[in-house]
């Protein structure tokens, strides 16, 4: 509707590379979480009359994201009993983000997508949104619709099975090929 | 009153400064008795800091088309893209001018020319600008720091240049993983707090000069320059004169090689 207020076109556009980014931890790949990022911002413009002007747009877009994606993971759920979808049933299943499209060099950063990409898809993604997005717990908890207590226990856990990694793995150079 | 035992989501919250003023003074009176404690914390903020840069270069991946026009008000999207893909080809036909125009556009996003350059400068510009706390990776304070780190990352000696004088005081920089290459990027404010950034990157061999050029991408004014050895983008949301004028003050400044810079 032409009397509906426009989300703030510039704002929109610098949020694509945090959705984009979010989407991929959510999806675990990279053209389903184009399709995620594109759905979200269809919605936010169908819904632009309840985005409060001057409130923050990134979290508003991130509740919606997250919306989006339990639909969809939800009719992929259903979509499995019939046509049997490989492993992803609960969306956790390890990520297919190829090192190469991770853009990194150190094995050590290599290391920790791995084993982001190894968590429960509901603790990556309180991990991101704490750790990487730096969002408040609070904030958090709306996107998610959870409760806070759950945003601390999840992250809890999340932060402390990266910890084992990591301590179990001291460093293994050599065996992974950089395709740059 | 001695205090709660402390929880792993006391130092969690602790660590990402979601936790109560109280609660924070037993923590850091637990963290100044207990080396354990200290080392826990720590580790944490590690993980952090370790998260950020496995996560970080991943902003700066070239956002697809389609997105872009999805940011769009539906109004003014190009009206076969709706109904894309499943009537992509048939839209191409008929509409062959829009059409035609997109793919030129969507050709330039990806062989990485200049045009793709300022666009990457201002959506870049727009990402960090915007940034209230963390706008930049060393602050100001810390310029010594800043520009070794940066000339040591990009593989060639930048410094940040001096625009107080036309009121502009830096605020820091920050690496930007570019599309093909890394990117420095200086952050400027003024006394409005208006922010401007200046990206540097060097420039593949064999590309040509491009002389100074003025682009508006998506409302962020776009000034940039590319000389044999780097690319140059100043952009903000400033008038053009006023862009025109720190531009060229940025130019001068950088033109003048620094002694035994190489090159």
């Amino acid at each position: 509707m032409s009397t509906d207020p426009p989300l703030p076109h510039p704002e929109l556009l610098a949020a694509i590379p945090r959705l984009r980014r979010y989407a991929r931890v959510l999806t675990g790949e990279t053209t389903r979480a184009d399709d995620l990022v594109q759905e979200t911002l269809a919605r936010a413009w169908e819904k632009r009359r309840l985005w409060a002007a001057g409130t923050d747009l990134r979290a508003w877009l991130f509740t919606i994201m997250h919306n989006v994606f339990v639909n969809q993971r939800a009719l992929a759920r259903r979509d499995a009993q019939n046509v049997s979808l490989d492993g992803d049933e609960d969306g956790n299943a390890a990520w297919q983000i190829p090192v190469r499209a991770m853009q990194q060099t150190r094995v050590e950063l290599i290391e920790v997508l791995r084993e982001v990409g190894r968590l429960p898809v509901d603790q990556r993604a309180v991990l991101m949104l704490a750790a990487v997005e730096e969002m408040r717990y609070e904030e958090i908890a709306t996107v998610l619709s959870i409760p806070i207590g759950t945003v601390m226990s999840r992250l809890s856990r999340a932060r402390e099975k990266l910890r084992r990694v990591a301590q179990a793995t001291p460093a293994e150079p050599s065996t992974l090929k950089i395709v740059k | 009153m001695s205090p709660l035992p402390l929880t792993d989501a006391d130092l969690n919250a602790y660590v990402d400064g979601a936790l109560a003023p109280a609660r924070v003074f037993d923590v850091e009176q637990a963290l100044a008795k207990d080396p354990a404690i200290a080392i826990r914390v720590n580790e944490m903020r590690q993980q952090n800091a370790l998260l950020r840069e496995a996560f970080d270069p991943w902003l700066a991946d070239p956002i697809p088309a389609v997105l872009v026009d999805a940011a769009r008000a539906p109004q003014a999207r190009l009206p076969w893209r709706r109904f894309a893909p499943y009537f992509a080809i048939a839209a191409t036909l008929m509409l062959g001018v829009a059409s035609g125009w997109y793919l030129r556009d969507a050709t330039l996003e990806r062989s990485g020319t200049p045009t793709t350059f300022a666009r990457q400068a201002a959506l870049t510009h727009v990402l960090y600008a915007g940034d209230v706390n963390r706008p930049v990776e060393i602050w100001a304070a810390e310029e010594k720091r800043l520009v070794t780190w940066l000339s040591r990352r990009l593989g060639f000696a930048v410094h940040a240049p001096d625009l107080n004088s036309a009121g502009f005081a830096l605020v820091g920089g920050r690496l930007v993983a570019g599309n093909e290459r890394p990117t420095a990027l200086f952050m400027y404010e003024n006394a409005d707090k208006q922010r401007l950034s200046l990206q540097v990157r060097k420039q593949p061999p064999g590309t040509s000069d491009v002389a100074f050029r003025y682009a508006i991408e998506d409302g962020v004014g776009v000034y940039y320059w590319i000389d044999e050895v780097c690319a140059y983008a100043l952009s903000g949301q400033l008038d053009r004169t006023q862009m025109l004028s720190i531009g060229r003050l940025v130019y001068a400044q950088l033109a003048t090689p620094e002694p035994g810079q190489s090159k």
